[in-house]
């Protein structure tokens, strides 16, 4: 245990000075500020013109009332969350990459590897000292998110919304840390460095932004600007009906989003803050019923990246010869 | 000139060489290939949903996919190349000049009577054809999976259209691939070099997008438009000026007028130059990169 903390400790005092990874976290923090923004921009925008149609109903005599626009406050972090999915595993493999790149391009590997460690003390280590990190991250970026709905977006926040959250947060640290330790295997396994990084992202690639595409792609209401039911004028109840009859193109479509991690923290991010429209305003108990089977996936995914990072870096494969 | 063709040759033998680089250029081209396929089967489905729709008498609209033209089974190509395409450039433009500066072989180069504008320009040059033969390769794959689709050949008018939306991914992914040479030869790191034009990649795809238009991230990812903000002043305002940095949106823009997407309207002549200035601005920047700068060492 003692070697693996030092060498997490090692981990955390580099990472403290490398300027590149304070750029990249200042740039996601930057990303989640601006989608903040301009998720209440457009929520103003909405509400003004509510305000004018109110005005000119009045101004016609007319007593039919219209439903005024209403803010659910978590609702302005989905841009945030959508840019920690796709940037924070890219930046998650990025630093799973680095820690074992400098090791084998400094050669300190063969001074570490000298001394009497035990068989998971360099991984261990690795994967403590940046879940550490992600961790110290994630508590930011929510301290960030929750001051920029506050200010920005001039929201009341509860303390239900907190705790909404802080839930979402430790959904984000098991996913960003699930990112990092394949990308430490990967690098790990690799006999040339650029190759472990290019096929982690191959597989980011893959997994975060093009299996997603096509299952939004395939989704039946995305095929026409604002929705095909909405351009088509049909009720929820009447959409749910005709789509149920396509249960085997949406089981398809479903199972292509399922296929990957990145939809399990999206589908339980999104419930929890409440921007499905499904779980908005639900109790937690209810939200954690429904989310539980993508809580588990998600965790496990992540435990069983954890342990691929620990098996692929022995002391074999690290000192292994680069092409 | 021999100096251009012999470095142009070089590049397109390494690039050829290397298995990552393959992998990529494969992934690309399933994609393109399944694209119609994915348009094929949802445009199916939607149209049997339409048509359950009007059957159960809940609308009298129009059907909204009557009349597609047979390029719209093509129209997810057009964020593959953003997604796949720009990342695989990049790849490629940063494998290119990093290749040299890893293994010292720039000092034995440049001890040689060899003119470094033409030695980048060459480099250039082979990325370029590389690229080039990956998309007439995906475009003589999307013409062949459309014919199937609509059961005939393809006519002249639908062919030239895939062959400009081909010339188009090419400036695109040329502009990264650039990107890439260029973080490739001032980087001091490796992961610098592959991570900056990423960073700008997303900032560009991503974040200007949003700040123009309210789109959300993942939305962009989707080749059916969003629908502009209620009251778009404040946005129009902000788009006007992120909109030219915005190279993606540019591309998209341009590419879905080229494909006869009905969403889409207007001149794809503004984009165009556009795309076609960013290259030869970032094209220059890249071919007057310095000699010291070309036999700078690598520290990780």
């Amino acid at each position: 245990m003692n070697d693996t903390w030092i060498v997490a400790e090692k981990e955390l005092r580099d990472l403290r000075r490398d300027r590149l990874f304070a750029l990249l976290i200042a740039f996601l923090g930057v990303a989640t500020l601006v989608s903040v923004a301009v998720a209440s921009a457009d929520f103003r925008n909405q509400l003004d013109a509510y305000n004018v149609y109110v005005a000119n109903l009045a101004q016609s005599g007319s007593t039919v009332t219209a439903a005024a626009p209403q803010l659910f406050p978590l609702k302005l972090l989905r841009g945030g969350i959508e840019y920690l999915e796709i940037l924070g595993a890219l930046f998650a493999i990025v630093l799973g990459y680095g820690t074992i790149a400098k090791e084998k391009y400094r050669g300190t590997l063969a001074l570490f590897l000298s001394r009497p460690v035990s068989r998971f003390s360099f991984a261990g280590g690795k994967v403590l000292g940046l879940s550490i990190v992600w961790l110290g991250v994630v508590a930011a970026l929510t301290a960030l998110s929750l001051l920029a709905v506050v200010t920005i977006g001039h929201a009341p926040i509860q303390g239900i919304d907190v705790a909404r959250l802080l839930i979402a947060g430790s959904f984000a640290w098991l996913y960003l840390v699930f990112w990092t330790a394949l990308a430490v295997g990967l690098t790990a396994l690799s006999s040339r460095l650029s190759t472990g990084l290019i096929v982690a992202l191959v597989i980011w690639l893959a997994f975060v932004l093009v299996i997603p595409q096509i299952g939004d792609t395939m989704d039946p209401d995305n095929q026409v600007p604002g929705g095909l039911f909405a351009t088509l004028q049909i009720q929820k109840s009447n959409e749910l009906a005709v789509l149920a009859q396509f249960s085997a193109f949406d089981g398809i479509r479903n199972g292509l989003e399922v296929s990957s991690v990145t939809k399990h923290f999206e589908r339980l991010t999104f419930a929890f803050l409440g921007i499905k429209d499904q779980y908005n305003q639900q109790p937690l108990s209810r939200v954690w019923a429904a989310m539980l089977p993508y809580a588990i996936t998600l965790t496990a995914a992540t435990a069983a990246s954890v342990l691929f990072a620990a098996l692929a870096t022995t002391r074999r494969t690290l000192q292994r010869k680069q092409l | 000139m021999n100096t251009l063709l012999t470095s142009a040759r070089h590049e397109v033998l390494c690039t050829l060489r290397a298995r990552v680089a393959l992998l990529l250029l494969v992934v690309f081209l399933g994609m393109v290939s399944l694209s119609s396929l994915i348009g094929w089967i949802t445009n199916t489905t939607v149209t049997r949903v339409y048509a359950k729709i009007l059957a159960d008498g809940l609308t009298t609209a129009p059907n909204p996919f009557a009349g597609v033209s047979s390029l719209y089974y093509s129209r997810n190509s057009v964020i593959y190349v953003v997604l796949i395409g720009a990342l695989m450039a990049i790849i490629l433009g940063v494998q290119a000049t990093l290749r040299d500066r890893k293994s010292a072989t720039t000092d034995l180069v440049l001890s040689r009577p060899v003119n470094i504008v033409l030695r980048l320009a060459g480099q250039f040059l082979g990325l370029g054809a590389v690229i080039a033969s990956v998309l007439a390769a995906s475009t003589v794959i999307s013409w062949a999976s459309i014919s199937v689709i609509v059961g005939a050949p393809l006519g002249i008018d639908p062919t030239l259209r895939l062959v400009g939306f081909a010339a188009l991914s090419w400036v695109l992914m040329m502009i990264f691939a650039l990107l890439g040479m260029l973080t490739g030869l001032y980087s001091r790191k490796e992961t610098t070099a592959l991570l900056v034009p990423f960073v700008i990649w997303s900032a560009v795809a991503f974040v200007l997008p949003q700040i123009g238009t309210a789109a959300r991230p993942v939305a962009l990812l989707n080749p059916v438009a969003a629908l502009a903000p209620s009251d778009s002043t404040s946005f129009d305002l902000v788009g006007a000026i992120t909109g030219p940095f915005a190279i993606t949106e540019q591309f998209k823009r341009a590419a879905s007028i080229v494909l006869r997407d009905d969403s889409v309207t207007g001149s794809p002549l503004a984009s165009i130059v556009l795309l076609v200035s960013v290259l030869i601005a970032i094209a220059w920047v890249v071919v007057v990169t310095p000699r010291r700068t070309l036999r700078s060492g690598l520290n990780e």
